[in-house]
Parts: C-alpha cells; sequence; structure tokens
C-alpha cells in the first residue's frame, strides 16, 4: 500500500506501460539477489545457517531500501524458502526437522517484511516530501509570474502559458468568465482540450471538479464564493492542497488583472474627459477674444456720453453689437452643450429657495424682458429644493427670454412656482402663438428653430441644454401648448430632505 | 488731473489698445503690458490704482500674477475671463482679486466696475473714535489694518478691511447678501454670492481663531452674515 497521504489525483495511467517495464525489473534484480546469495553460500562459502540468515536479511533490507515493498515482502518469501530448502536440515527438502529452525524461519521472515516495510514507508514519504517541495516552488514561481503579469496580453492567456510552464504540464485550458474566453497553454495542446471547451463553462458555473476519462482534470475558480472561471490540465499530478493553492492562485491573478484592466479604463475616460474639456475651454477663448474687442468698442461708442453718435451711426454701430452678442452666446451654448452632453459635468448642488432661484433669474433676463409685463406666481411656504442654483437659474432666464421672444410685446409673461407630491414645479407662460403638437415633440432637441422664430436671434440651443441641466438632476421639463393659445414650460426641481441634501 | 493710474495685462494686443482707448478717454492714465511676468515687474517699479488682469495668458497666467501680485500689494485688482463658472470666478477671488468681469464685456459695465473698485468706503468703522478693538484674543488695529490672533499676525486687504468695518459697525446684526455686495461693491452688484463665499472665508482665515469653526463671522442660513460680538 503506497502512502494513504498520496494524492487522488495521481492518475496510475500517467506512463502506464513503462512503470510496469520497471516494476518487472525491479523482481527480476531483487529475485537474482536472493538466487546470487542462494548460490555464494551453497556452493562456494560454505558458513553455518544462521551466518547466511543473516546475509538473506542484509539483502532483503538492501532491496527494500534500493526498491520498494512489492520486491521486498516478494524476496522476502523467496529467501525464506531457500533458506528451509538449502540450509535448513533435512536440507534439499520443504520439511525442518528442528523445532528450533521453525522459530528462526519465522523469526526471519518476520523480520525482513517489517524492515523491507519500515524502508519502503521511509522512501516514500521521502518521495512525498520532495513532491510537496517541488509544488510548492511551483507555485512560487507561478505567484511570482502572475504577479508580472502585464497588459500587452489577456491576463487569462498569460497565466493559461505561466501554468503550463511553471508545472510542466503538456496541456491546460483556462476559461476567464469575466471575458468569457478560453486559453490553451502548453508545449502539447492535446486535441481533448478542443472537446473540454464547453465543460469549462459548465464547471465554472456548477463549482465542482470534474474527472474526464481521457485524464483531464477540469477545476472551478472561485473568489469569495463568486465563479469567476476554471481551469482543465490534462494528466495532472497534484495534491489537492497544491491544486487548491493554484485555483486560488489563478482566481487572485484574474481578479487583479480585471481590477487592473478597471482602473486603467476609468483613466482613460477621465484623461479624454480632461482633454475634451481644455478643448471646450481653448475654443471658447479663441473665439471669444476677438468677440471681446469688437463688444468692446461697440458697446463704448453706444454708451459714451461725450461724443454721442448720430441715430443713423448708432444704428449700425447696434447691428455690430448685437451680432456680437449674439456670436458670442452661440459659442457660449455650444460649449456649454458639449460639455453637458458629455454626461459628465457636476452639479454643484445646494439647498435654495424656489423663489430667489426665480428672481435671480429674472435679473438675469432683465435686458431682455424690459418694458414687458411679468407677473410672478410663487406659492406660499414652497419647500426648499435642492439644486445647482447656477444652472436652474440659466434654464430659467432661457425660458424667460424665450417666452419674451416668441411673444408679442404688450402680452403678459406669467412666471410661476408651485409643489407637487414629490417636486417643486416651475413654469413659465406666454401668450405667443403657441407651438403645434408636432413641434411640441421637436423643440428640446438641438438645433431646433420654432417655424414662428426663424426671423428671431437665438442658436436653437437652449431648450436642449436646459433638458439636460434639469435630467441631470433626476428631473424633467416638458411643454403645453396649442397653437393661437400660448405656451406653457414646465419642469420639476428635487426637493431637498430635512437634513439639507437630497 | 487723472481719474486714477491703471495697469491693463492682456495677451491679446487688439483688446488692449480698445481698453486703452476707452480708459484714456474717460480720464484714466493707461499703461499695458502682455504678460503676467512684465505685469509684476510694472507694478513694483511703479504705482497703480488699479489692476486690470486677463485670467488666460502664456506663462505665468492670470492667477499666480494675482497672487503675486497680492502678496506683497493692496492695489485693486479686477480680473477678465471668458470662463463665465462659479469655479473660475472663486479661483480669481481666492487668489486675491477684488473683482471680476467676464469677457466679453460691455464697456459701461467694465467702467462701473472700475470706478467701484477705485472707491474706498471710509477707513473706519461708524464708531470714529475706535482705533484699537480687542475680541477674545484678537487684536484688531485699524488704522494700520492689522489683526493679530494669538500671536499671529496678517494684514486686511482694502476690501477685506471695508467687509471688516461694515460688519462691526452693525454687530449682532443678520447682514443680507445683497445689502453686503450693495454696501461694499457698489450699486451694480448683487447676485455675487460667490464674492462674499470668498472674502467671507478670507476674513475668517485672518480673524478667526479657528476658521472652520467662525466664532465671530456667522452664517445665518440662507439670509446672510452675522457679526457676533460678545458683550
Amino acid at each position: 500500500m503506497i502512502a494513504s497521504k498520496e494524492s487522488k489525483f495521481h492518475y496510475i495511467f500517467e506512463g502506464y506501460p513503462r512503470k510496469a517495464g520497471r516494476l518487472a525489473l525491479r523482481f527480476v534484480l531483487a529475485l537474482s539477489l536472493v538466487a546470487a546469495i542462494t548460490f555464494v553460500f551453497f556452493r562456494l562459502i560454505h558458513v553455518n545457517a544462521t551466518t547466511v540468515g543473516f546475509f538473506y536479511l542484509v539483502g532483503i533490507l538492501v532491496i527494500a531500501t534500493v526498491g520498494g515493498f512489492p520486491e521486498a515482502s516478494v524476496s522476502s518469501v523467496v529467501a525464506m524458502l531457500c533458506f528451509n530448502f538449502f540450509f535448513l536440515p533435512p536440507l534439499g527438502t520443504f520439511t525442518i526437522a528442528d523445532p528450533q529452525n521453525w522459530v528462526a524461519l519465522f523469526a526471519f521472515l518476520a523480520t525482513a517484511l517489517t524492515a523491507s516495510q519500515l524502508s519502503a514507508r521511509l522512501k516514500s514519504q521521502t518521495k512525498d516530501a520532495l513532491d510537496r517541495q517541488r509544488e510548492m516552488e511551483r507555485l512560487y514561481a507561478l505567484s511570482r509570474a502572475i504577479l508580472l503579469t502585464d497588459n500587452t496580453q489577456p491576463a487569462a492567456k498569460q497565466i493559461a502559458h505561466q501554468i503550463a510552464r511553471a508545472f510542466e504540464y503538456a496541456s491546460i485550458a483556462l476559461y476567464d468568465r469575466h471575458t468569457s474566453e478560453v486559453y490553451v497553454a502548453g508545449p502539447a495542446a492535446l486535441p481533448e482540450m478542443d472537446a473540454v471547451r464547453p465543460k469549462l463553462t459548465e464547471v465554472a458555473i456548477q463549482s465542482r471538479v470534474l474527472r474526464e476519462s481521457e485524464g483531464i482534470l477540469i477545476a472551478p475558480i472561485r473568489l469569495g464564493g463568486e465563479p469567476i472561471g476554471s481551469l482543465a490540465i490534462g494528466h495532472p499530478s497534484l495534491s489537492d492542497a497544491a491544486l487548491h493553492s493554484l485555483l486560488s492562485l489563478v482566481a487572485v491573478g484574474l481578479e487583479k488583472a480585471r481590477a487592473q484592466e478597471e482602473v486603467n479604463r476609468a483613466q482613460v475616460a477621465r484623461e479624454s474627459e480632461e482633454l475634451k474639456s481644455t478643448l471646450l475651454d481653448a475654443i471658447a477663448h479663441e473665439f471669444k477674444t476677438p468677440l471681446t474687442s469688437v463688444k468692446a468698442v461697440t458697446t463704448d461708442l453706444l454708451s459714451n456720453p461725450d461724443e454721442p453718435l448720430s441715430p443713423q451711426q448708432r444704428g449700425l454701430v447696434a447691428i455690430a453689437d448685437e451680432g456680437a452678442d449674439r456670436l458670442a452666446r452661440l459659442v457660449t451654448e455650444a460649449v456649454q452643450l458639449a460639455r453637458i452632453e458629455g454626461g459628465k459635468f457636476q452639479l454643484n448642488r445646494g439647498v435654495h429657495f424656489p423663489s430667489s432661484l426665480l428672481s435671480a433669474a429674472l435679473r438675469q433676463a432683465k435686458s431682455l424682458t424690459d418694458g414687458r409685463d411679468i407677473q410672478l406666481q410663487v406659492a406660499d411656504d414652497l419647500p426648499l429644493v435642492f439644486v445647482d442654483a447656477g444652472l436652474v437659474g440659466m434654464v430659467i432666464a432661457h425660458l424667460i427670454d424665450n417666452a419674451a421672444k416668441y411673444s408679442t410685446p404688450g402680452s403678459p409673461i406669467l412666471i410661476g412656482a408651485g409643489v407637487s407630491e414629490s417636486s417643486v414645479i416651475v413654469h413659465v407662460t406666454d401668450q405667443g402663438p403657441g407651438i403645434t403638437a408636432d413641434e411640441q415633440s421637436r423643440i428640446f432637441g438641438k438645433f431646433y428653430r420654432g417655424t414662428q422664430g426663424q426671423h428671431l436671434k437665438g442658436t436653437g440651443m437652449g431648450l436642449a441644454i436646459a433638458r439636460e441641466i434639469i435630467r441631470a438632476h433626476g428631473e424633467d421639463i416638458w411643454v403645453r401648448s396649442s397653437p393661437g393659445k400660448g405656451s406653457e414650460f414646465c419642469f420639476s426641481l428635487p426637493i431637498a430632505s430635512e437634513d439639507g441634501a437630497e | 488731473m487723472s481719474a486714477g493710474r491703471i495697469l491693463v495685462v492682456d495677451d491679446d494686443p487688439q483688446i488692449r489698445r480698445a481698453m486703452r482707448a476707452t480708459l484714456t478717454a474717460r480720464g484714466y492714465q493707461v499703461s499695458d503690458t502682455r504678460t503676467g511676468e512684465e505685469a509684476l515687474d510694472k507694478v513694483r517699479s511703479e504705482t497703480y490704482d488699479l489692476v486690470l488682469l486677463d485670467m488666460n495668458m502664456p506663462g505665468v497666467g492670470g492667477i499666480e500674477t494675482c497672487r503675486l501680485i497680492r502678496s506683497s500689494s493692496d492695489i485693486a485688482i479686477i480680473m477678465l475671463t471668458v470662463n463665465n463658472t462659479d469655479k473660475a470666478k472663486v479661483e480669481a477671488l481666492d487668489a486675491g482679486a477684488d473683482d471680476y468681469v467676464t469677457k466679453p464685456y460691455s464697456t459701461p459695465e467694465l467702467l462701473a466696475r472700475i470706478r467701484a473698485n477705485l472707491r474706498r468706503l471710509p477707513q473706519a468703522p461708524d464708531d470714529a473714535g475706535l482705533r484699537q478693538l480687542t475680541l477674545q484674543g484678537v487684536e484688531l488695529d485699524l488704522p494700520s489694518r492689522h489683526v493679530n490672533v494669538r500671536g499671529r499676525t496678517s494684514r486686511l486687504t482694502a476690501r477685506e478691511f471695508d467687509l471688516l468695518s461694515y460688519f462691526l459697525a452693525r454687530p449682532n446684526r443678520t447682514i443680507a447678501h445683497r445689502e453686503l455686495l450693495q454696501a461694499i461693491w457698489g450699486p451694480d452688484y448683487g447676485d455675487e454670492l460667490e464674492y462674499l463665499r470668498v472674502f467671507v472665508n478670507r476674513l475668517r482665515k485672518k480673524i478667526e481663531p479657528d476658521p472652520s469653526k467662525p466664532r465671530f463671522l456667522v452664517t445665518d442660513a440662507a439670509a446672510g452674515y452675522r457679526f457676533h460680538f460678545p458683550h
């Protein structure tokens, strides 16, 4: 019986014919030694039976030490028979005359068997220890190799390659559940490995070890109970403990690679976001710098009380001034939209009174609403809202601006705020020409200009930006209108919770 | 007689030309430079009342130039930039600027800002007899604008001093943001809450024993600020 600690994974068909031949040779050699001792003492040197018995014992010990238990035990029995036949009287028979010799014979047999068994066990333990040491060295080499995986190739592929190399396996297959890829590695990628491909997935999910008849072992790779892949090894000679360590190492290796990949991806995203932001800033700067000098000059000419312009000059300069304004707004809004559309603009949220948001926006839109009849209707005791005041102010100002632009100068503009179940609703109502149902679905799109407003100043981006801003708050913006009856734009804002945040 | 000496710092020659023409016509003495480095040299060698400083310049850059000028001078600084975000405004004010104008600006607006920044409030609080003030370990020397907190002496800028004086003249009363802005910066102001945030923080750093837990300059929720004057 070979030491019980020997692995279950110790596959006997590993080089089976070669092993059987070697065992036969060991038997032949062992029996030859017994025969040689018999021959020497029977024919050449004549000594007493006790001495011959000791020599047989020494021979058995040699066989047990060099060989193994099977040949040692067989040799013991053969040696006992030879001893009896050739050296114990009556010679030439298997009968024993002197009863004392029976005792000697059994003592001899017992000694021979015990010694051979002890020797064989020691040998097998030494071999085990060496095997464990080898496994440890291989696992260590593998752990180092896994630490050094780089991102030139898929990590699972590199790990598969490293396992095959560290353990000198002819063929292995590694299934990475994250990428659903199977990597086959090893100098002799066995055809069986192609056959196990479908089973790799199954093993990974079911989390149980599978032994194939072709000598392939498939084991699941888990990390914290989560199946992350599986490993198939052709003809493994690993102890259970080493196999578990190997699987844990691979799990850690795959996880490390996945985490690294995530970090890299986030880094790339951040860098491209930064690049985009820098680019947008540069564009805004390049466009606005020449506009600044134009605007400085036109506003100076229009406002200088010391050298007033003639009405005709004033009209012409006003055209240039308005053109510069429009261009500046176009650049601002295009850059804003590009920034907001990236989806990564940060809301600078705070707790605000809806009424102060409205009055700040009204001041912002002051130049456009000069002389207009603005009616403010804010419900009493509105709850506080948790919003980015700057951006929401921009939305309100834009809606007021639109209302002023698309309605006749004499008509009133109604601005109000009320509360619904879960949000504060702000609305801006005008008595303009209204918007058809068809147009209502399109006005929040980019660059859409109302059919009525072709002659008006604007970029067609304002409502698209407004929608992005409101949606970033997790709320919505909509319009209610019918042709000839004016339009009402509404949007909702999140209510601040008691403790001052959302 | 000159209305004031102004240094224009901008890398764009057309903007410098436009500003020079506008400001000279309004009676200001104008000199201009195209980089932060040159501006620093000029501020050291000549006397100005106000600097118009572009934020986005090659080389040292506007923010750093502002910080360097502020480290050695109380001169009024107005920063100009195309960036209209709160972040940029706070950055400029934090660097020591007194005011902030977005490009493209309108000339009347710029002129109003220049006038507001050249105008100074009276150098002492309404309680004219007060020259030296000591509150719970904080010593204020009003004429020299020096503050001493636990052995650490710092000097208030003119704008910080104006703000503090306004508070000192109205102790234990909540002052609305708008009122503060119009009193300290001028009638054209009122919505620039970030100005107050930055300047109140700057004051706290100079006068509060623990600026993160203000004892004197307290925030009153959404309403404004209050100077807590211990009796």
